[in-house]
């Protein structure tokens, strides 16, 4: 019988890996583009993570897999993203508060008790704006790497204002920002403040305790965690690896898993 | 692989079935029958006193039941696509969208389209959309078009309100005796009110059957089993039906049966049914073993009329029903409804076309949730149009609710 756990979460962007040993300890994890499979992806990266371990597959006990391709995958379990997510940030940090997660093409805010049950979650709905595939076509008309968005939104001087609720109509209104003569770092912090807003408002449904955390790939970006501070009017924590907390708690459902009786 | 159907149909439903096909029947032949025997054929709106066209002998049918058949049928996208190609906007209501699609292009709707109308009745407590969508079909086909107008009820039902009511009503009276050449009889009204009134009677109690667990019926039960009581309403065939449905439900209860095998979460739904993907959207509840004891659309019709005048009951019945009340009113019935009927929690529909009912949701959803300390979910579908209809997204969230419901 195996003693590590494995949860895989696979995004509409990215997949996710996350291998915990048997206390819930964190062993391995990584992350790939989900491309056009994205259980062949997580496939492949579990099977290197195992061999950069030194591991089998006769080492893993079981595995829970969520995201988007949650039922594609061949694991032990499938649970949701949003279950998942609450799991794993309550693992990391303990305490009752509200969760915002920024996708690739959701963006969810969730309430939780200590030890991480779900109260109640809100997420947007039928449109990609105010989600990382927002942010994707926005550094793509300006031409920017996604991953500098958060810098260069941080040192601009004013900010242009992105009204649009529609990710199509919004890039026509970058563009037309450009052609007007607004710098990037001014067009970029107008589209984190559009992604912030829209995203704020969704708390407005579920209520929002002053503890907050930000999950996802998009809390990676400076910009829209400045912007999300502004808009809620309260801090943010933002877990060291935003992207793999909700992996994390599909690992620690795995765990909790008697596969046995599975 | 086969896997253990979840869906136990009801032997009533053959007798359902055929009480529908002969009212449907009828209605498609009225043109041979109508003429000869004076009775004229009108459209009418699913609020409306439709006690007082039977009491001048006037076959009522339902644009809204048809929208709902289009969208079973399959033909609601290319009926509401010949509609908004005729300049009628995606953010209509899909029942209207169908309908009036289905004027334009018979060729495409089911049975042909619904059998031409002498005289539309539009009612809008249950809508504002209804008055424009019924204004452009007296127009399309130059029938009279008879609007009873209910103002919305912000606190309780007031004498003005009432009067201004019953003044419409004496009006309809008169033109009805004209447009139909017959005498308004009081007591052939009251006889009709009379059989609404058994058959409304036997759907409460059919629906309080529900409140014992496990429940012996699920939702898609209650949305398909009300199809009678719509369209039959003021008959008698419909109050025969609804015996024969008690007892079989009652037989249930008795024997313990559940609608649902091993029913462990139970659950109210709030709007109307999605009728495109009835079947697959449940799946995702039965598949976890959740059931929909209960609702708030069918409950619409289980509204008892007032002894005592027929007309003035008509009036305050109609007048109070649930869609023309308050926000306060309607979390008052859902916080009802989960506490009689033992819910754990309750699913609503934001229903892309139905406005009246789904804009208020959200601050009914939060205060139920407070009130009760159970969990509400919202799903973004339309009743009608599958094109609203995104079963991914929806199934995420439906299997994160469950979960913090049942546990993973």
């Amino acid at each position: 019988m195996g003693q590590y756990y494995i949860g895989v979460d696979i995004g509409s962007l990215t997949t996710k890996v996350v291998m915990v040993d048997g206390d819930g300890k964190l062993a391995a994890r990584a992350t790939g583009r989900s491309g056009y499979s994205g259980k062949d992806v997580a496939e492949r990266i579990t099977a290197r993570l195992l061999e950069e371990k030194g591991l089998g597959q006769k080492d893993v006990a079981a595995t829970v897999a969520t995201g988007y391709g949650r039922v594609t995958y061949p694991a032990d379990r499938e649970v949701s993203e949003i279950t998942c997510q609450a799991r794993g940030i309550a693992s990391q940090f303990g305490s009752a508060g509200t969760v915002i997660d920024i996708g690739g093409q959701d963006s969810k805010v969730i309430k939780i008790l200590k030890g991480g049950k779900v109260v109640d979650f809100a997420m947007n709905d039928k449109c990609a704006a105010g989600t990382g595939r927002f942010l994707e076509v926005m550094a793509g008309a300006l031409e920017v790497r996604l991953e500098d968005i958060g810098d260069l939104a941080l040192q601009a001087r004013g900010h242009c204002q992105i009204s649009s609720f529609c990710t199509v109509f919004a890039e026509s209104e970058v563009i037309s920002h450009v052609s007007s003569g607004a710098s990037k770092a001014d067009i970029l912090a107008g589209v984190c403040d559009s992604v912030a807003v829209r995203v704020a408002s969704m708390t407005s449904r579920t209520g929002l305790d002053p503890e907050v955390v930000f999950t996802g790939g998009v809390a990676r970006n400076k910009g829209v965690a400045a912007a999300l501070e502004k808009a809620l009017g309260c801090p943010l924590t933002i877990p060291e690896e935003p992207e793999i907390t909700a992996a994390l708690g599909a690992a620690l459902f795995a765990r909790d898993i008697n596969k046995g009786q599975g | 692989m086969t896997e253990k159907k979840r869906y136990k149909p009801l032997a009533s439903s053959k007798y359902m079935e055929k009480t529908m096909t002969r009212y449907y029947a009828l209605s498609q032949y009225h043109r041979f029958w109508g003429k000869p025997l004076r009775r004229p054929l009108a459209w009418v709106t699913s609020g409306a006193p439709v006690e007082l066209l039977r009491a001048f002998k006037i076959h009522p049918v339902y644009p809204e039941q048809y929208g709902a058949i289009c969208s079973t049928k399959k033909a609601t996208e290319k009926l509401c696509q010949v509609a908004e190609s005729a300049g009628y906007s995606q953010d209509l209501c899909s029942y209207a969208r169908s309908h009036i699609g289905s004027i334009l292009r018979p060729d495409l709707a089911p049975m042909g389209g619904l059998p031409r109308p002498d005289l539309l009745l539009c009612c809008n407590n249950i809508c504002g959309t209804v008055l424009k969508w019924y204004e452009v079909v007296a127009r399309l086909l130059n029938v009279p078009l008879l609007m009873l107008d209910t103002p919305y009820l912000p606190g309780e039902y007031e004498k003005h309100t009432k009067e201004y009511v019953l003044e419409q009503i004496h009006d309809m009276i008169n033109f009805l005796e004209k447009f139909t050449g017959r005498r308004f009889d009081p007591k052939t009204l009251e006889r009709h009110a009379g059989y609404s009134n058994e058959a409304v009677n036997l759907w409460k109690e059919i629906r309080e059957l529900c409140r014992t667990t496990p429940s012996p019926l699920n939702g898609p039960d209650l949305f398909i089993q009300m199809a009678p009581i719509v369209v039959l309403r003021g008959t008698s065939p419909v109050v025969d039906y609804y015996r024969r449905l008690k007892q079989e439900v009652a037989q249930r209860v008795k024997e313990g049966t559940a609608a649902v095998d091993g029913e462990n979460i139970r659950l109210v739904w709030d709007n109307i049914a999605i009728w495109s993907n009835l079947f697959s959207f449940t799946k995702m509840f039965t598949e976890r073993k959740a059931c929909f004891i209960t609702d708030t659309y069918t409950g619409g019709w289980s509204m008892v009329l007032d002894p005592g005048d027929p007309i003035e009951s008509l009036a305050s019945a109609y007048t109070k029903v649930f869609l023309n009340r308050s926000p306060d009113f309607r979390a008052r019935q859902l916080t009802e409804l989960v506490r009689d009927y033992s819910a754990d929690g309750f699913v609503m529909h934001s229903n892309r076309s139905c406005k009246p009912y789904s804009l208020v949701q959200e601050v009914i959803r939060r205060k139920v949730m407070k009130e009760t300390g159970v969990p509400g979910l919202m799903v973004e579908a339309d009743m009608a149009d599958p094109r609203a209809y995104a079963e991914e997204p929806i199934r995420n969230r439906v299997q994160a609710f469950l979960e913090t419901l049942g546990g993973i």
